[in-house]
């Protein structure tokens, strides 16, 4: 039996595009002033669905970003989010295009996502069938190939930009598939199997498709009148989430390497722990046992107590079930120390980007630690008596954090979590 | 500091939905003896479409394996899976009831997600209205369908997820379920691939690629033949169930193998075929190998990628000589999926399906269409008859659009 060490991995590098803001310091000013991205539907005529608001990323000039001419021409939207949101990250952690052939080798991307390329699918088919008037028929002109099936593109996009010959892979787990990305990165690094990863999330589906499919669920909000006040996590009045679109990228890197070429540290991730509800496919029960599991495991593999937890960055999607079983679970495990730990949800601003969301939350944790100030959970005005935490409401705070968690629950029952603390802290 | 131990990972259980075959006895029987199994799609007209045949599943009773209302509510794709998973569970003699459901969790691949079901929900709600979409579109389209609708049907409360990899998906799933329980994630993981991808729109859109044979010709699938002009597309589930091996030993079950070694890399080439040359994808063969501590002349069997356009038959072929250089003329190599076409994100966890059946039986299942193979490549390729096989360890390669190459090592315990 062979024993290795695990590599311990940081974050050198953070990339956003948001609809609150696009680059680390835009969307992080906005998050700290609690500046809201919900908006009337722009990128369609949304006016015959019951739910017209979302998240939208209303200014995005992909040239800027980094994508040359082809990749703005032939990539969807939520790729083209993923590749520069890579950038920024990329950018951000001070590596330059010059990386060594062995170190494109060793430099992977692993990118979650959910609904890739549904706005480019719901296209052709109305192409296809003149707007369902007839079975699908070829079109006179020549279609992108592959575009329906497009859902692996983010990573291979993002590694074909970046000439990166690492692992390559899409993560389509539902709303967690951006920290089960970077999860997985995080372990291919402590494994060996890379030393630098790009990791996170993107979607882009603000389609007729993409808004409908959680509309006949009845899981959206339609507070169409106050676009900006929908997205409520906690609030006594949350009636749904809101859709949203973007991508986060985090530089993830072994930290003798990080430590070697002097960049700057964001935070470690000191624990990747995932389970599944095994009884629904999009609910947590009220006490949020699976929850309950997934934390107890995080402590336990993370060899931290509840006591040490600064800061939550919860999945509070705004839906009235999911932060009745979040708060349940954090008093079953935390215990007293539930009441005293600040919980904010980086979805009260921006809605929820879906694949991305958990990828961006990380990135708030990151910055959370890096610079001891915790963003809000917006839009708090009337208590649920269900809700009875410090949600840090509508005003950011500073604070001492050195260990913080952030965790999701998504679509298909999977939860996921990340423990990250200060970069300093494990030295002490 | 946390120490790593590496915990091997073994197969002990498989569940197959193929074109040729349902259930692995019947797929081994079919696939051993180089039976075709590409057919003119009869689901639905293809008289305007310019890909006409295909490898569909024919003898599929859906209320054999799923339950009406549930059946209802999900795609054609997660009823392969429930098939095969249901198949593999009991080959593996796993009874879930005597396991921590915390250690057991589901990693199940898909690329194309629920593409009938959406298509009808689409059409819904443009034609009907917004009311008329149903309100399980989302649980049926999405590719996690797959590992969700599973956990619920077992109580897995483990590790799942879901790799989109093109057409290399189910490979990958494997690798990455490997690696889970090697480092301890989870004693046992139900892991595969499965696509269901035979659609009109679908048809038109690769019709219009270079990736995909045209025409009603069930041969066209000659990879590495002076003909090649792309693969057939093929739907299906491969699952396989992956078990931490002191734990299958507790419960003293046959082994069909273990996996040893898993490589992944990318040639970085964005949406384009798998070509340009096969360093990248030697560097995948390398690190699996290294991983499984193998050295090239125990290789008893490789199961190609095989993709049947000429220049990524020719990276691949530059691979081969990269990792074996003229030892490659005595590596058996074959591409059984000629026999019944590429099923995407499932054909790799068949791949796999069809190597540890090969350690099991002793054969190693042929390639068929291939009558002009090309001379210069210098394949030892296993042609229309299977052939004994010699050694016990097999890698099993595949490669997705953009470049993604995996390698997967087995191993006979």
């Amino acid at each position: 039996m062979t024993y290795n060490t695990f590599k311990r991995v940081v974050i050198t590098g953070l990339g956003v595009v948001a609809p609150n803001g696009i680059g680390k310091e835009e969307f992080w000013q906005a998050c700290i002033a609690g500046r809201s991205g919900v908006r009337r539907i722009t990128r369609f005529d949304a006016s015959f669905l019951p739910t017209q608001i979302a998240g939208e990323v209303l200014v995005f000039d992909p040239a800027s970003l980094g994508l040359t001419e082809e990749e703005s021409t032939i990539l969807d939207r939520g790729t083209q989010f993923a590749v520069a949101a890579a950038n920024l990250a990329f950018h951000d952690s001070g590596l330059s295009n010059t990386l060594s052939e062995s170190e494109r080798n060793s430099m992977g991307v692993c990118i979650g996502t959910v609904m890739a390329s549904v706005e480019e699918g719901e296209k052709l088919w109305l192409q296809f069938t003149g707007r369902g008037a007839h079975p699908p028929r070829a079109l006179k002109q020549d279609i992108q190939p592959a575009t329906l099936l497009m859902s692996y593109v983010p990573a291979s996009a993002i590694a074909a930009h970046l000439q990166l010959h690492g692992p390559c892979t899409v993560i389509s787990t539902g709303c967690s598939a951006g920290a089960d990305a970077i999860g997985q990165a995080v372990w291919a690094i402590q494994e060996g199997r890379a030393n630098r990863m790009l990791a996170g999330g993107s979607d882009s589906a603000i389609n007729p498709t993409g808004i409908n499919v959680f509309s006949v669920m009845k899981a959206l909000s339609t507070r169409n009148a106050e676009p900006e006040r929908a997205s409520r996590p906690y609030d006594g009045q949350r009636d749904g989430f809101v859709v949203a679109e973007g991508a986060g990228v985090v530089l993830l890197e072994e930290r003798d390497l990080a430590l070697e070429r002097n960049a700057h540290l964001y935070a470690e991730i000191i624990a990747f722990t995932s389970n599944s509800n095994g009884h629904h496919m999009t609910a947590l029960p009220e006490d949020g046992e699976p929850l309950q599991h997934l934390l107890r495991q995080t402590l336990e593999e993370a060899h931290i107590t509840p006591g040490q937890l600064g800061y939550i960055n919860s999945h509070g999607s705004s839906t009235p079930s999911n932060e009745v079983a979040e708060t349940a679970a954090y008093k079953a495990i935390f215990g007293e120390h539930a009441y005293q730990i600040p919980i904010s949800a980086t979805k009260s601003m921006i809605g929820h980007t879906q694949g991305a969301a958990s990828a961006i939350e990380t990135i708030v944790t990151a910055l959370v630690l890096d610079r001891q100030l915790i963003p809000p959970t917006i839009n708090q005005q009337q208590r649920d008596p269900n809700c009875d935490l410090d949600y840090v409401p509508n005003v950011a705070r500073y604070a001492d954090v050195n260990i913080a968690l952030t965790h999701s629950s998504g679509f298909g029952g999977v939860n996921s979590a990340l423990v990250l603390a200060r970069s300093d802290w494990m030295d002490r | 500091m946390t120490y790593q131990t590496h915990r091997r990972v073994v197969i002990t259980g498989l569940g197959v939905v193929a074109p040729n075959a349902v259930g692995r006895e019947a797929f081994w029987h079919a696939t051993s003896r180089g039976i075709p199994a590409i057919k003119p799609v009869l689901r639905f007209p293809t008289i305007d479409l310019r890909i006409r045949v295909a490898g569909e599943v024919c003898d599929f009773r859906v209320e054999h394996h799923i339950e009406r209302k549930l059946a209802n509510r999900t795609d054609r794709m997660t009823h392969f899976v429930f098939a095969a998973v249901q198949e593999a569970l009991q080959d593996a003699k796993l009874i879930l009831e005597h396991e921590d459901p915390k250690c057991v969790g589901a990693v199940i691949a898909n690329t194309a997600g629920g593409v009938e079901y959406v298509l009808q929900q689409i059409e819904a709600l443009h034609v009907r209205g917004p009311r008329y979409m149903s309100a399980y579109t989302a649980i049926a389209w999405l590719q996690v369908a797959n590992v969700g609708q599973t956990s619920v049907q077992y109580g897995l409360q483990g590790y799942c997820k879901t790799p989109v990899n093109d057409m290399v998906g189910g490979l990958d799933a494997l690798g990455i379920a490997y690696a889970a329980i090697r480092r301890g994630a989870a004693d046992v993981l139900i892991t595969g691939g499965s696509e269901s991808l035979l659609h009109p729109c679908v048809l038109l859109i690769l019709g219009q690629s270079d990736h995909c044979a045209t025409g009603d010709d069930p041969h066209a699938y000659r990879p590495f033949d002076q003909r090649a002009a792309g693969t057939i597309l093929a739907e299906g589930a491969g699952i396989c169930i992956l078990e931490e091996y002191e734990h299958a030993r507790s419960r003293s079950v046959p082994i069909y193998g273990e996996i040893v070694g898993y490589g992944q890399t990318n040639d970085a080439r964005g949406l384009q075929a798998p070509a340009y040359n096969g360093k990248q994808y030697a560097r995948a063969m390398y690190l699996a190998m290294k991983e499984a501590q193998i050295r090239p002349e125990e290789i008893g069997y490789f199961s190609l990628d095989g993709r049947a356009i000429p220049q990524s038959d020719e990276a691949e072929v530059d691979a081969l000589q990269r990792t074996f250089g003229a030892d490659r003329q005595y590596l058996p190599v074959s591409i059984p999926r000629t026999m019944f076409g590429h099923s995407f994100a499932a054909a790799g966890a068949l791949d796999t399906i069809i190597a540890v059946l090969a350690f099991q039986y002793g054969m190693i299942p042929p390639t068929i269409n291939c009558e002009q193979l090309i001379p210069q490549y210098g394949l030892n390729l296993v042609q229309n008859e299977a052939r004994p096989l010699s050694h016990s360890t097999a890698l099993i390669g595949g490669r997705g659009i953009g470049g993604a190459n995996v390698v997967l090592a087995i191993k006979k315990v």
